[in-house]
C-alpha cells in the first residue's frame, strides 16, 4: 500500500470553552497520492473545519494529523508554515489574490523566502501561468481579469510550488458554469501519480468530477466512495 | 549569510510593493516624518541663517583681537601704560603680536582752515601709533602706505587717515593732501581700511610717536594696546595681560575682546530655536501616531493578503517583518524628503531675506534617524497585529 500524503487519525476539533461546539468528531481518513477527491456535505457538516486541518491552518483538539508522515501538532508555527508552503497548495472560493500585485507576482508570492533567484521565481511563475492558459496575462493585475481568470491565477499560485496536495475550497463557487467547467478541467489535468487534489464543495456537479467523494454530516464522515471517473 | 541577505532582499521587495501599492496612503503617513524633520531642519537653519552674515563676518575677522586700555584708577585724567608695555605684553605666551597707540589730547585736526568751527565742536581723535598696527589689526591699507621706520628716522610729518575720516575729508586716492594738527601740517601718506573690530580707528588720524613727542608733548607712553592672541587662547591672554603689563606698578590696565559683542550678536536665538525644534519634534510624534493609526487600519484592510501569505507558508516573523519594513521605509523616505524640504525652506527664505545660508548638515542624520525611530516604533504594534492574525480567520473558508 502506498504511503498516505495526509492522514487524519481520530481527529476531533471543538471550539469554545463554556459552550463547546463539536465541529469534527473522531474523524479518520487518509489522502493518497493520485487522489482526485471531493469532500461534500451541507453547511455545518464540518467541511471548513476539515479544510483548516488538512491545510495545517488549524490544529486538532485531539487526534493526529500527519502530512507526509510528520505530526503537524509537533511543529512550531514557523515549521508548520514551511510545511504548509512546501506540501500544500490552496485555492479559495474568493481567489484571494493580492490586489496590488500582477498575476506573475501573485504566483511568485508562493515562491518567496525559498532561496530562489528573482529570475527563477519569474520563470517558474510564468510556467505555472502557462499551465492554466494565462501565459500572456502575467503582467495583468487581478482587477484587469475576469473571475475565471483570477481563479486560474490562484490555481497557478497553488501549483507553482509543486505541492503534494492541492486543497481547493469551493473553487467554482464564485464562477459561472462556463468558467467552472474550465477550472474543473484544469484540476482534472493537474492529477498526477504523486499528487492529490482535494476539492471541498457543496456543489454535487463539482463533486461528480472527482474519483473519490467523502461525504460529511454533523462533524463526521458518513461515506467515502471511489469510482472511476469518465 | 548570502542566504539571509537574499531572504532580506525578498522581504524588502514585498514591503516596497506593499508601500507603492497605495501611494496616496503612503504619502499621507509619510507626512508626519516629512513635516517633523522639515520643521527641525528649517527651525535651526533659519535661526542660524538669520545671523548668518554676522557669523560669516565673525569667522572672517577672527576672535583673537584683544584691546588693553590704560586706566581704571579713580580720578586719573589721561591714564597711560608703561612705555615698554608692548614688550611686557609680548611676554604673555598666548600673545602673538602687539601694537601700541597713544591718544593725543587737545589736538585739533583740520582738513582746511574753513572747517575749524565744525572740527572744534566734533574733534577728530589723533593717535600716535607704531609700525605694527595694521598687521596686528589684520587690516590692509585702503590706499597709500602705513607709517614706517623712514618716517621715524627722518622725522617726517606723515599721517594716515582712518577710512571714515578720509571719506569725510573727501580724499581722493593718490591726492596730495595735508591735515593740520593744531599748527603743524602733516602729509597724508595713506588711508587705513575699515577696522570692523575697532571702528573707533576709522575716524582717527595716525601720526608717529616721534611727532607726538616732538610737537604735542607726549611721553611715548601708550594709552591703549591692540594685541593678537593665539587661536583659542584669547580669553586666557586677556586675563593675564593686565598683570603682565603693569608688573605690580601703579598703572591699571583693563582688557576686552571686541569680537565678544559680535559673537554674542551672531549667536542664533536659542530660545526660538528650541521652541521650533520642539514643534518639529511634536510634529514627528503626532506623525508617529498617524503612522500607527493608518497602519493598524491597513492591517485590517489587508487581512486577506496576510491570510494568503500565511497559507502560502510565510511565517509570522516574515509577515510582521514586512509591515515593520514598510514603517521603516516610511521613516527613511519621510526623513529624507523632510530634510530636503527643510533645506529648501532655509534657502528660499534666506534668498528672500538676503541672509547668508547656514545649515548644520551634521545634525540632519540625527533628525532623520529620529524620524526612522519614531516610524518603526509606531509600526511595531500594527506589525505585531499582522503577525498574530490567524489565516483561518481571515480567509473565510467554506
Amino acid at each position: 500500500m502506498t504511503a498516505a500524503l495526509l492522514e487524519l487519525e481520530s481527529v476531533s476539533r471543538h471550539y469554545g470553552e463554556h459552550v463547546v461546539v463539536h465541529a469534527l468528531r473522531e474523524v479518520s481518513m487518509s489522502i493518497l497520492p493520485g487522489d482526485f477527491m471531493s469532500i461534500v456535505g451541507p453547511s455545518g457538516s464540518g467541511k471548513s473545519t476539515m479544510l483548516g486541518l488538512l491545510g495545517c491552518l488549524d490544529l486538532p483538539s485531539s487526534g493526529t494529523v500527519r502530512v507526509d508522515g510528520v505530526d503537524v501538532a509537533s511543529l512550531d508555527d514557523a515549521a508548520r508554515s514551511r510545511l504548509r508552503g512546501d506540501a500544500i497548495g490552496f485555492v479559495f472560493q474568493q481567489f484571494h489574490l493580492i490586489p496590488h500585485l500582477s498575476a506573475s507576482a501573485n504566483v511568485q508570492t508562493a515562491l518567496l523566502y525559498r532561496g530562489l533567484s528573482a529570475r527563477e521565481r519569474r520563470r517558474r511563475a510564468d510556467a505555472a501561468l502557462g499551465r492554466v492558459g494565462l501565459a500572456e496575462r502575467s503582467d495583468h493585475r487581478p482587477v484587469q481579469m475576469s473571475g475565471g481568470e483570477q481563479q486560474r491565477v490562484a490555481i497557478a499560485r497553488a501549483i507553482v510550488t509543486e505541492p503534494l496536495i492541492v486543497l481547493a475550497d469551493e473553487p467554482t463557487g464564485a464562477l459561472d458554469t462556463e468558467n467552472s467547467e474550465k477550472v474543473l478541467d484544469i484540476f482534472a489535468s493537474l492529477r498526477s501519480e504523486s499528487r492529490a487534489i482535494v476539492m471541498v464543495t457543496h456543489d454535487l456537479t463539482v463533486a461528480a468530477r472527482a474519483e473519490r467523494t467523502i461525504s460529511m454530516r454533523d462533524g463526521g464522515i458518513v461515506a467515502d466512495e471511489r469510482w472511476s471517473s469518465s | 549569510m548570502v542566504f539571509l541577505v537574499s531572504r532580506f532582499r525578498e522581504l524588502l521587495g514585498v514591503a516596497w510593493a506593499g508601500l507603492t501599492a497605495r501611494w496616496s496612503r503612503t504619502l499621507l503617513i509619510m507626512l508626519g516624518p516629512v513635516v517633523g524633520v522639515a520643521a527641525m531642519v528649517a527651525a535651526v537653519g533659519l535661526t542660524e541663517s538669520a545671523k548668518g552674515d554676522l557669523q560669516a563676518k565673525l569667522s572672517k575677522l577672527g576672535t583673537t583681537l584683544i584691546i588693553a586700555d590704560a586706566g581704571g584708577s579713580f580720578g586719573q585724567r589721561n591714564p597711560t601704560m608703561p612705555e615698554d608695555a608692548v614688550a611686557r605684553a609680548q611676554r604673555v605666551p598666548a600673545v602673538e603680536a602687539a601694537s601700541a597707540v597713544t591718544g593725543l589730547n587737545g589736538v585739533v585736526a583740520l582738513p582746511t582752515e574753513a572747517s575749524k568751527d565744525y572740527y572744534a565742536a566734533f574733534p577728530v581723535p589723533v593717535q600716535a601709533a607704531d609700525n605694527a598696527l595694521p598687521d596686528v589689526l589684520r587690516v590692509p591699507l585702503q590706499s597709500g602706505r602705513w607709517l614706517n621706520d623712514a618716517d621715524l628716522d627722518n622725522h617726517t610729518y606723515s599721517a594716515v587717515l582712518g577710512s571714515s575720516l578720509a571719506h569725510k575729508y573727501g580724499l581722493i586716492p593718490g591726492e596730495i593732501r595735508t591735515v593740520r594738527l593744531n599748527t603743524v601740517n602733516f602729509g597724508v601718506v595713506g588711508v587705513l581700511a575699515p577696522v570692523a573690530l575697532a571702528p573707533e580707528l576709522d575716524n582717527a588720524v595716525f601720526i608717529t610717536q616721534w611727532a607726538a613727542k616732538n610737537d604735542f608733548g607726549t611721553e611715548g607712553k601708550p594709552s591703549r594696546l591692540y594685541l593678537r592672541a593665539r587661536e583659542g587662547s584669547t580669553q586666557a591672554a586677556a586675563d593675564n595681560l593686565p598683570k603682565a603689563i603693569n608688573l605690580g606698578g601703579p598703572e591699571a590696565v583693563t582688557t576686552k575682546v571686541p569680537s565678544d559683542a559680535l559673537a554674542a550678536s551672531a549667536q542664533a536665538d536659542k530660545t526660538l530655536q528650541r521652541v521650533a525644534l520642539f514643534a518639529g519634534l511634536l510634529a514627528l510624534f503626532v506623525g508617529g501616531l498617524g503612522i500607527a493609526n493608518v497602519m493598524s487600519i491597513s492591517v485590517i484592510q489587508r487581512s486577506s493578503e496576510i491570510g494568503i501569505r500565511r497559507a502560502l507558508g510565510h511565517t509570522r516573523a516574515r509577515v510582521g517583518g514586512q509591515f515593520l519594513l514598510e514603517a521603516l521605509f516610511v521613516g527613511v523616505l519621510g526623513g529624507l524628503v523632510g530634510a530636503g524640504v527643510g533645506i529648501g525652506v532655509v534657502y528660499g527664505v534666506s534668498a528672500l531675506q538676503n541672509w547668508t545660508v547656514v545649515i548644520d548638515y551634521a545634525r540632519i542624520p540625527t533628525w532623520i534617524g529620529l524620524a526612522v525611530g519614531v516610524s518603526v516604533a509606531a509600526g511595531l504594534m500594527p506589525s505585531a497585529k499582522a503577525a498574530r492574525l490567524e489565516p483561518l480567520e481571515t480567509l473565510r473558508l467554506g
